[in-house]
């Protein structure tokens, strides 16, 4: 049976339509960039391994920044003649305006509108057609634009890139042309489908108190069409600036020329007075919340349980990585084996930290989820007691060796597969986001060591602290159909 | 120069440093060279690729078998799923937990993909690794339990997946658009029938494994960071004693062309689920390369024509795509969308009349240079990680296509000129043959339908 839709296009700009670390080689440096500040006090990796622990696969990272604030990462790659551009700014939709929900998303579908030198669409075909692909995404915390590309293709990119930081020139008729567009995703992925926006974008609204992390992201649809050029407009000069952004190249760049086109392009763009971040603090839950979903179109129930991470970087933090291959992944893990293979309550226990993406790329409070669909025959009450049978030892007693040697090796090769995800798009994705959010982009060369100096013991401490069932949020989604 | 949005002055001081007009043409394309496959046969007949590829210790396994939903006969639809659902249940010597765990101490776990011309067991893993991972994959195909104490289990997995694949639109459209296509032949029975899962026993799905599955009918994929030496001593080790299979008799589709249109109704559906298309050819064709860059240029690209008019100029739809769909000896060409439900038939007009606009007018030669870069680029793309490498070489050997068909691929898609466009368009691309499906709201929708032709309502399955 073919596998005939898929999700992974949520609050994108579209759908895709297709389908040895070398050292990096000294380069002049044309401008005068300024010495990266030092990490930030909570880098999420800084604290759990000491700073020079090495990994198994290890990324060449150069980072430095701009004069007008813009962080630089490199990190060459030769396997293949291919180069990814990504340009990440600290604007996710947390934060977006409280009468405009889903507006982060929208204004990211506005950055291929138009800038000054790029009308409508020719941003897109610029990419396309000189063999690059390319997408935006709007996420928790940032919202990224992207391109992979031939490695000739680099500097036109960079430019491109730079044009639309610069300023975006869009007109009334393109803002209403994508409020359709953007209302007709929503439309596809969460209203005319049974477990739309299941549980990604349902969880987090029920779970979490803070309107920041606990409203719609996606948007009403009369927040969308309530959006105004004005909107646009004060987003893009309070978020779109180079202080708040980062530059990654990766791939098969020529480490001559690549430091003086960032200068040439991205130097003259000026800085802006950033607002601090809100307060995004959930308030510690102490009791467990149940909750209901009615889906009309569903025909089966689906239910999810999501508790609230630890904080990124914490030594917890780290610990709930290898919790989720203990518990959720692949058929050795807990729950496939109490769920499915034992008790035939479903099919596929899916979950993790971040739905949107993966454990590292966030900042801020989040939620660790497990959902499955099941049948009418069996009570959310029956499926929670079994996640606690398989839970629940994990609290008790530190894992034996040979459970924690398996979760070593999968977390390994999972962060591998982080990193190649969409053409080595992936690997952009964590240095961005570690550049963005701790300073450090080089923290992503501790990942793997942190992953595997995880002890029995600290798993078994998070467990109790953060698998507690007062820590979570049960979701019943109950079929109309299937009632 | 102005930095405006609607007329405001967004950063008015900066305007000196400004970037130039034009971007900066690139240079030349860095030239690209498939990496370097090793092929070799069993004396069973195990065909095997090696390919040593990539930076990142991992490598995919990858066991193909020519076993797919194409044989499952009428009532058994999904049987070749349940089978596959079976396989993963243990082995002579394993336990399913056992073969979990094994392959997780791997680095990854053992996974079974039914399309519907092949079957395959699947395993990402540690590079280091991979030897045991050919092991292991052989262990799951050759030797399977079929524990009889599973069955009702993975029954209802498959009828719960069915279940939610039924309550969706787009499935609910790619099922009556291949019934219209294909009609009776097993690639018009895109998902199972719960009556006909219900019906499935033990016995059926263990013979159509044991019969159809063995060495003259598999062919083994390595790619990633291995030893090559080890890894080939671990295949000869491991398949060289499996036996021989039968060859199923497949039935020769016939597919359908002529103007239809289906319409399968969902009340209260704020957008309809559209599909237009009809059959085109196989990739066996010469004509399949110039299909390609067409397909690309109409509707298979972001800044395709279809998707600019329908996405970027009217706003009816998110995600419109146009691709061709294939198997052995045909292939169909169709534009999938959906699309807000009261601009149903404007849509559906704006798509055929980009097909007929194509009909009349060569694109230019600038306009299909920057899609012929867009095929070749993404075509690189594909051959540049270790699954997109595997599913290259298995698209060269499922359908019997020459050697060198993807060394030249690059060649055949640069040398087209606009002529080739207009010319495979007319021939092939006839706006007057496409059947049309609509899963849709039919209070609203079908009036507005009945421009295109007699209307006929469709009842899922």
């Amino acid at each position: 049976m073919r596998i005939l839709f898929c999700l992974s296009l949520a609050l994108a700009l579209g759908c895709a339509h297709s389908p040895a670390a070398p050292a990096p080689a000294p380069a002049p440096a044309p401008a005068a960039p300024t010495p990266s500040p030092p990490p930030a006090a909570d880098a999420a990796a800084a604290r759990f391994v000491p700073p020079d622990a090495r990994p198994a696969f290890e990324i060449p990272v150069e980072f430095y920044t701009l004069t007008n604030g813009l962080k630089v990462v490199l990190s060459r790659d030769t396997t293949a003649p291919i180069v990814t551009v990504g340009v990440y700014y600290h604007i996710g939709f947390r934060i977006e305006p409280r009468n405009r929900t889903g507006f982060a998303h929208l204004f990211e579908h506005m950055m291929f509108q138009g800038s000054e030198n790029l009308g409508k669409l020719a941003f897109i075909q610029l990419v396309q057609r000189n063999g690059g692909i390319l997408n935006g995404s709007t996420r928790f915390d940032f919202t990224n634009y992207f391109e992979v590309v031939p490695a000739n293709v680099l500097e036109t990119m960079l430019w491109a890139e730079a044009d639309r930081m610069r300023g975006l020139k869009v007109t009334q008729d393109n803002l209403t042309n994508q409020q359709g567009v953007v209302k007709s995703e929503v439309r596809v992925n969460v209203l005319n489908r049974p477990y739309g926006g299941w549980p990604w974008l349902t969880v987090p609204q029920l779970a979490n108190k803070n309107w920041y992390n606990a409203h719609n992201f996606y948007g009403d649809l009369g927040d969308l069409d309530a959006a105004t050029l004005q909107d646009v407009q004060q987003f893009f000069t309070t978020y779109y600036a180079p202080n708040n952004a980062a530059l990654v190249v990766s791939g098969n760049f020529d480490p001559g020329p690549v430091k003086a086109w960032v200068s040439k392009y991205f130097e003259g763009i000026p800085r802006a007075d950033v607002p601090p971040v809100p307060d995004l603090t959930e308030p510690p839950q102490t009791e467990e919340q149940w909750k209901t979903v009615d889906d009309k179109l569903a025909q089966r129930p689906a239910l999810a349980v999501a508790y609230h991470m630890p904080p990124r970087g914490s030594p917890e933090f780290w610990a709930m990585a290898l919790l989720q291959q203990i518990l959720v992944e692949g058929p050795d893990s807990r729950l496939y084996q109490e769920l499915v293979q034992k008790r035939g309550l479903t099919g596929e226990v899916e979950g993790g930290a971040n739905l949107l993406g993966n454990q590292y790329d966030y900042q801020g409070p989040m939620l660790w989820m497990a959902s499955l669909f099941h049948d009418t025959g069996h009570s959310p009450k029956e499926i929670v007691a079994a996640i606690d049978t398989a839970i629940e030892p994990l609290r008790r007693a530190p894992v034996d060796q040979e459970t924690l040697d398996r979760a070593r090796v999968k977390a390994r090769s999972a962060y591998y597969a982080d990193l190649e995800r969409l053409y080595g798009f992936g690997r952009a994705d964590l240095l961005a986001t570690h550049a963005l959010f701790d300073g450090d982009p080089a923290a992503v060369n501790r990942i793997e060591p942190s992953l595997l100096a995880v002890t029995p013991e600290l798993i078994q401490r998070t467990a109790q602290e953060w698998l507690r069932p007062t820590n979570r949020t049960v979701v019943a989604l109950q079929p109309a159909g299937g009632k | 120069m102005l930095r405006t949005l609607a007329g405001l002055s967004l950063l008015g001081s900066t305007l000196a440093l400004a970037a130039p007009e034009t971007p900066p043409v690139p240079g030349p394309t860095p030239p690209f060279e498939l990496p370097a496959t090793t092929r070799f046969k069993l004396r069973n007949g195990v065909q095997v690729t090696l390919v040593p590829y990539g930076a990142v210790p991992k490598s995919n396994v990858s066991l193909v078998v020519r076993l797919g939903n194409v044989d499952e006969p009428a009532g058994q639809t999904g049987l070749t799923d349940l089978t596959g659902k079976l396989l993963l249940q243990g082995t002579g010597t394993k336990s399913a937990i056992q073969v979990a765990e094994v392959a997780a101490k791997l680095g990854g776990a053992v996974a079974v993909n039914v399309r519907e011309d092949e079957t395959s067991l699947e395993m990402e893993c540690l590079g280091d690794s991979t030897a045991e991972a050919v092991r292991l994959v052989a262990e799951v195909a050759r030797t399977p339990s079929f524990p009889a104490a599973e069955l009702a289990r993975l029954k209802g997995d498959l009828l719960r997946e069915v279940a939610i694949q039924r309550s969706q639109p787009q499935p609910l459209a790619e099922e009556a658009f291949a019934r219209a296509i294909y009609g009776s032949h097993p690639y018009g029975r895109v998902l199972p029938v719960a009556a006909e899962v219900e019906t499935f026993t033990l016995e059926q799905a263990r013979q159509l494994w044991t019969r159809y599955a063995g060495a003259d009918r598999a062919h083994l994929y390595v790619v990633g960071r291995f030893d090559p030496a080890a890894v080939r001593a671990a295949i000869e080790e491991a398949f060289g004693g499996w036996g021989k299979a039968k060859a199923p008799a497949r039935p020769r589709p016939t597919p359908h062309a002529g103007k239809r249109v289906f319409l399968v109704d969902r009340p209260g559906a704020v957008q309809s689920t559209v599909r237009i298309g009809l059959p085109v050819v196989p990739p066996t064709s010469p004509d399949y390369i110039p299909l390609v860059v067409t397909d690309t240029l109409l509707g298979g690209s972001f800044g395709s024509r279809i998707t600019a008019n329908i996405r970027e100029k009217h706003g009816y739809t998110y995600s419109p795509r146009s691709a061709l769909g294939v198997h052995p000896g045909v292939g169909v060409w169709v534009e999938q969308a959906d699309v807000t439900t009261k601009d149903t038939a404007a849509a559906l007009r704006e798509v055929l009349a980009e097909v007929e606009h194509l009909r009349k007018e060569p694109p230019t030669a600038e306009e299909l240079t920057g899609i012929q870069k867009y095929v070749a680029g993404t075509f690189v793309l594909r051959n540049s990680s270790r699954a997109g490498i595997i599913a290259q070489l298995r698209f060269v050997d499922l359908y019997g296509l020459p050697a060198d068909w993807l060394q030249t691929y690059l060649p055949r898609v640069e040398a087209l000129k606009p002529a080739d466009i207009t010319r495979v368009t007319r021939q092939y691309l006839d706006p007057s043959r496409m059947t049309l499906v609509v899963v849709g709201d039919r209070t609203v929708v079908e009036d507005s339908l009945k421009q295109f032709g007699p209307v006929k309502i469709e009842a899922p399955r």
